[in-house]
């Protein structure tokens, strides 16, 4: 008798499962967009980030009437910023046959999990954020990204930031124990030679420390003139906190994963004289990026960050392509690889975007500041 | 450098020492690893920075009341969860243990959000930040010193609320004999629910001072802090109190001087190699005694 | 106690050769999709990692809280054999299942004489290392960076002048999981039918009764957990093949407790509980996935159910829902150890 209800249990549950997974695939009167990101458990904030900007792009294109007369849908995809979740929801998208492109993913790990899938089904991605330089190898033709890669960044801090703005040579390193943060520091310590800085130690972290007086201790043993926060803004907060308690009064330094409005709040008064290099710049933008900093401001009151800016491009970019092509998986696909050069770049907020083979694009690095709890332009 | 490691690792060591002995409290009475313990720490700092930011209790009066919301905590938790599976071996208990665990992260996820939150610093009195004494290269700053102090006090007062009071003396009958102690007329139920808001105050305070110490609170805090207050419980002995004390300053120790001195990368692997090799080499720890394998071993 | 009555077999037998048919037939049905044989490959992954840990809680009455870290150890066993040197997978497998075992008798050893709570603790403690070694140790692993690239599984007949047939897509990975699930349910009912079982039963239901009779405690508790080991490596294995990627944040304890909750909603000890339990899990997470967003609850839910879930289950269901009629008396009364029927030694009635 047990063995009977439980059977047919299970059955229910199996076939409503299955149930589920059908009425996903919906009706194919809009085009249907898969934006994949966390959108909840630690890396939230990001996600929410994308939605801003992805949302406020949606809404510019439907209001002036969709792309050549259809509405645009998004599909949110929540990968919880897991390579394992990340698999399924490249599935789902993948299943989908009315999902025709996907933004995203945010994390690397999560793009380099779900590409394997995105490449097998013949589906463009083009994330917003992903910097890690091995997805344009795993990407196959695939993939495309509107930020620049990991090595630029380390290479640029290394070889303009520190030695140029800052005037410092001796820097301690504090990095995190993941994809990011390591390709960060590996570039950074090769571009410290032609900068002419000399890297003190490097101290590595795992996510969600909170106390690093031991490592900070024996890094600041060798008196660095400034520290390098290789990773984001939560652990880059707190070890500005407990540097500046252990007497450190030099200048830190960090990339686009220290852009956060939270570094500033948990950081209080130590966040001041933080230097960071971001994709995207309110202030060094032109007027339409000035005009989008403005409207970002008005819907959702807070300043505008880098993430969402590329994430409004991404789907720009997108809208742009699915125009001339219509919705046809390969064909976008084919229309995007065909931004490859500066003359046909698109032209978006955050400046003038083009594809190499592998789907990378150059773009520059910005640099900003923060004095008096504000960010602010560094040039 | 070796002292200022030392302050940090007595630092941490104390707020393990704190996790640590409520930990082996309720093993004292319940014979249960309580996973949930590490998640009355997190409430501990997250109702105060509620309490502080929502309702705008000043520090000193959010304090003692986020430990009092603890010790409900861990009555509840006693109730409900526990007390309904006294009789029933221990492997249930050990699986709920595990479920309330993680369902009071999720909780605390949905209700206070998954994002790391900073303390409201400014609620701290003021002085915190002023360096009390420096000596050797090592600045010791009042914050350091409350921390230091309020352990001690707290450490005190268990001692003699567990040796002196007669709620005291009934923890240690339950702990020794639940059967004979009831025999001779003690109200098991209550005594050991009565432990489980010691320690739940107990582990309240050290989530308020890490979360402000610290500055950072995550609702997935109570997971690591957990674990490692664990070992430091079984180094100590599990079911000493003063074993649990001195267990969780060594691991501090240890930690601050290994992650200093050689890899930070494995600073939490130290604890979880430390409980692997006690338990297996001298599993009564420094003070424990081996407890005996009762029936109820499924 | 080995042979099955002849009613048994109409009526059970009939409905599990009816599922087979059914599982076997599923992916042409009309409305199938890759997603959903994603799933159901996920499904039948955690048939075989449940099936590996039945045999530490439900055969031998322990609890394994690490059973993530032989997981882990199998997936990047095969994850690196393929990277640096292409292994054929079919070579992998039996190397993974050593691997585990070695591991779990590395690990069993010097810890199975502990009491349950210091087993579980100790094992927590070691999956938790093993995956700080594997973030941690990035010449060897490549650490958070990942492993990218992993070959697809392949049947590779060029030696023997055949063509090499790659799997593409969902559709091979479905009928490989079908034929390593059947395989280890077919090892397990062997297992539980040798003196090996029978000697483990006897130590789960009372264990000086069991050494009254001879049996050497530690011996087969070290067998068993190894055993289970390799099954962790084992599914550790396939799933580095199919999902071509590994990071070692793959790998953390949420998995464990997530075989636990299938072995514990399925029935500890039964061979066709877990299997259900895996399916009901699984299932339920997707469906949540789906769910919760339409109803407007934040997605954590999804694992705050989970919890919840456990904590019921041990209230009201201990022994689960197919439960075993000797796990069943254990764990509605710690006290007595008289049963009313006759010992089922571990058989479903």
């Amino acid at each position: 008798m047990r063995n009977k209800r439980t059977l047919l249990f299970t059955g229910l549950v199996f076939g409503l499962a299955l149930v589920f997974g059908i009425t996903t695939s919906a009706m194919a009167e809009n085009i249907r967009i898969g934006v994949a990101s966390p959108y909840s458990g630690g890396a939230a904030g990001y996600g929410d980030n994308i939605k801003a900007g992805v949302n406020l792009k949606l809404k510019e294109i439907n209001d002036a009437g969709g792309i050549n007369g259809k509405k645009v849908e998004l599909v949110w995809g929540d990968d919880v910023c897991e390579p394992k979740e990340a698999g399924m929801v490249g599935a789902k998208f993948a299943a989908d046959k009315s999902i025709v492109a996907v933004i995203g993913h945010l994390c690397s790990s999560a793009t380099l999990a779900a590409m394997p899938i995105y490449v097998r089904a013949g589906l463009a991605a083009i994330s917003p954020t992903s910097t890690n330089v091995t997805i344009g190898d795993v990407g196959k033709g695939w993939f495309f990204r509107n930020c620049y890669t990991d090595d630029y960044q380390g290479q640029f801090l290394a070889s303009n930031v520190v030695p140029k703005l800052l005037g410092k040579n001796k820097v301690a390193i504090f990095y995190e124990n993941n994809d990011y943060a390591i390709g960060l520091k590996d570039s950074f310590m090769a571009g410290a030679k032609s900068g002419g800085v000399t890297v003190t130690g490097a101290e590595a972290y795992m996510k969600g420390t909170t106390d690093f007086t031991p490592q900070l201790t024996k890094l600041l043993v060798d008196k660095p003139e400034a520290i390098f926060l290789c990773g984001y803004y939560a652990e880059g907060a707190l070890i500005a906190g407990q540097a500046r308690k252990l007497g450190f009064n030099g200048p830190l330094f960090g990339a686009d994963g220290i852009d956060n409005e939270d570094y500033i709040k948990i950081g209080g008064k130590a966040a001041n004289n933080t230097y960071l290099t971001v994709p995207f710049l309110a202030d060094a933008a032109g007027p339409a990026g000035q005009d989008f900093a403005k409207r970002f401001k008005a819907t959702y009151g807070r300043d505008v960050d880098w993430m969402s800016a590329n994430a409004y491009d991404c789907l720009g970019i997108l809208a742009q392509v699915i125009a001339k092509t219509g919705p046809d998986r390969k064909k976008i696909r084919d229309g995007l690889a065909a931004i490859n050069s500066e003359a046909n770049g698109y032209k978006g907020i955050t400046g003038l975007t083009y594809f190499d083979k592998k789907g990378n694009c150059a773009k520059p690095a910005f640099v900003k500041m923060v004095k008096d709890g504000k960010f602010v332009s560094a040039e | 450098m070796f002292l200022q490691q030392l302050v940090n690792g007595l630092t941490i060591g104390g707020i393990y020492a704190m996790i640590a002995v409520g930990y082996t409290m309720i093993y004292g009475v319940v014979q249960l690893i309580n996973f949930a313990h590490g998640e009355i720490y997190m409430l501990g700092a997250f109702f105060a920075v509620t309490f502080i930011s929502v309702l705008g209790i000043p520090f000193y009066a959010a304090f003692p009341l986020a430990m009092v919301c603890c010790a409900v905590c861990g009555v509840l938790l006693d109730i409900f969860a526990y007390r309904p599976l006294r009789q029933s071996p221990r492997l249930a208990a050990l699986i709920t243990a595990i479920g309330m665990s993680i369902f009071l992260q999720n909780l605390a996820m949905i209700i206070w959000g998954s994002r790391p939150k900073p303390f409201p610093q400014e609620a701290l009195p003021a002085y915190f930040e002023k360096t009390a004494a420096s000596f050797g290269g090592v600045n010791l700053s009042w914050f350091h010193l409350f921390i230091f102090g309020l352990t001690i006090v707290m450490m005190v007062g268990l001692n003699l609320i567990i040796k002196k009071t007669r709620w005291g003396r009934a923890m240690r009958a339950v702990a020794q004999n639940k059967t004979m102690a009831a025999l001779t007329g003690i109200n098991v139920n209550r005594v050991i629910s009565y432990t489980f808001a010691l320690a739940g105050a107990l582990g309240g305070a050290a989530g308020i001072m890490v979360g402000a110490f610290y500055n950072s609170l995550y609702p997935t805090m109570g997971y690591v802090a957990g674990v490692k207050a664990f070992a430091a419980a079984v180094l100590g002995g599990i079911g000493s109190v003063p074993g649990a004390m001195l267990g969780g300053v060594v691991l501090g120790v240890a930690e601050a001087l290994g992650a200093g001195y050689l890899s930070s990368l494995y600073r939490d692997g130290i604890s979880y190699a430390v409980m692997i090799i006690v338990i297996i080499l001298i599993p009564a720890g420094l003070f424990g005694r081996v407890l005996k394998e009762t029936k109820k071993s499924m | 106690m080995g042979k099955l009555e002849p009613q048994n077999l109409t009526r059970g037998a009939k409905i599990r050769i009816g599922l087979l048919v059914f599982v076997l037939i599923l992916p042409v049905l009309p409305f199938m999709t890759d997603y959903l044989l994603h799933i159901a490959i996920l499904i039948f992954l955690y048939m075989i990692l449940a099936l590996g840990l039945n045999i530490v809680p439900g055969f031998n009455g322990l609890l394994d809280l690490g059973y993530v870290g032989f997981y882990g150890i199998g997936a990047y066993t095969s994850g690196l054999l393929t990277y640096h040197f292409g292994l054929s997978y079919w070579v992998i497998i039996p190397l993974a299942f050593i691997n585990g075992a070695i591991w779990g008798i590395l690990l069993g050893a010097p810890t199975l004489r502990l009491t349950g709570d210091y087993f579980a603790i100790v094992t927590f403690g070691f999956s938790e290392l093993v995956v700080l070694f594997l973030t941690n140790e990035i010449w060897l692993t490549r650490g958070p960076l990942g492993l990218p690239g992993i070959d697809v599984v392949s049947i590779d007949l060029t030696l023997f002048g055949g063509p090499k047939w790659e799997f593409v897509g969902e559709l091979p990975y479905y009928y490989l999981a079908i034929v390593m699930v059947l395989a280890t349910v077919f090892v397990m009912y062997r297992i539980q039918d040798s003196r090996l079982g029978r000697a483990w039963f006897a130590i789960r239901d009372d264990e000086v009764a069991a050494v009254s009779c001879g049996i050497n405690l530690l011996a087969y508790k070290v067998i068993a957990f190894s055993i289970s080991a390799a099954f962790g490596a084992v599914g550790g294995s396939f799933f580095a093949r199919w999902v071509t990627f590994l990071s070692p944040d793959m790998f953390k304890f949420w998995e464990s407790f997530l075989i636990l909750c299938m072995i514990v909603l399925g029935g500890m000890g039964n061979i066709w509980g877990v299997m259900i339990g895996a399916v009901i899990l699984v299932s339920l997470s997707e469906i949540l996935r789906e769910l919760l967003p339409l109803l407007g609850l934040p997605v954590e839910v999804r694992f705050l159910a989970f919890g919840l879930i456990m904590v019921l289950m041990m209230r009201y269901r201990p022994a689960g829902m197919l439960p075993i009629a000797a796990v069943a008396a254990q764990m509605r009364a710690g006290r007595t150890k008289r049963r009313k029927t006759k010992p089922a030694l571990g058989k479903k009635k």
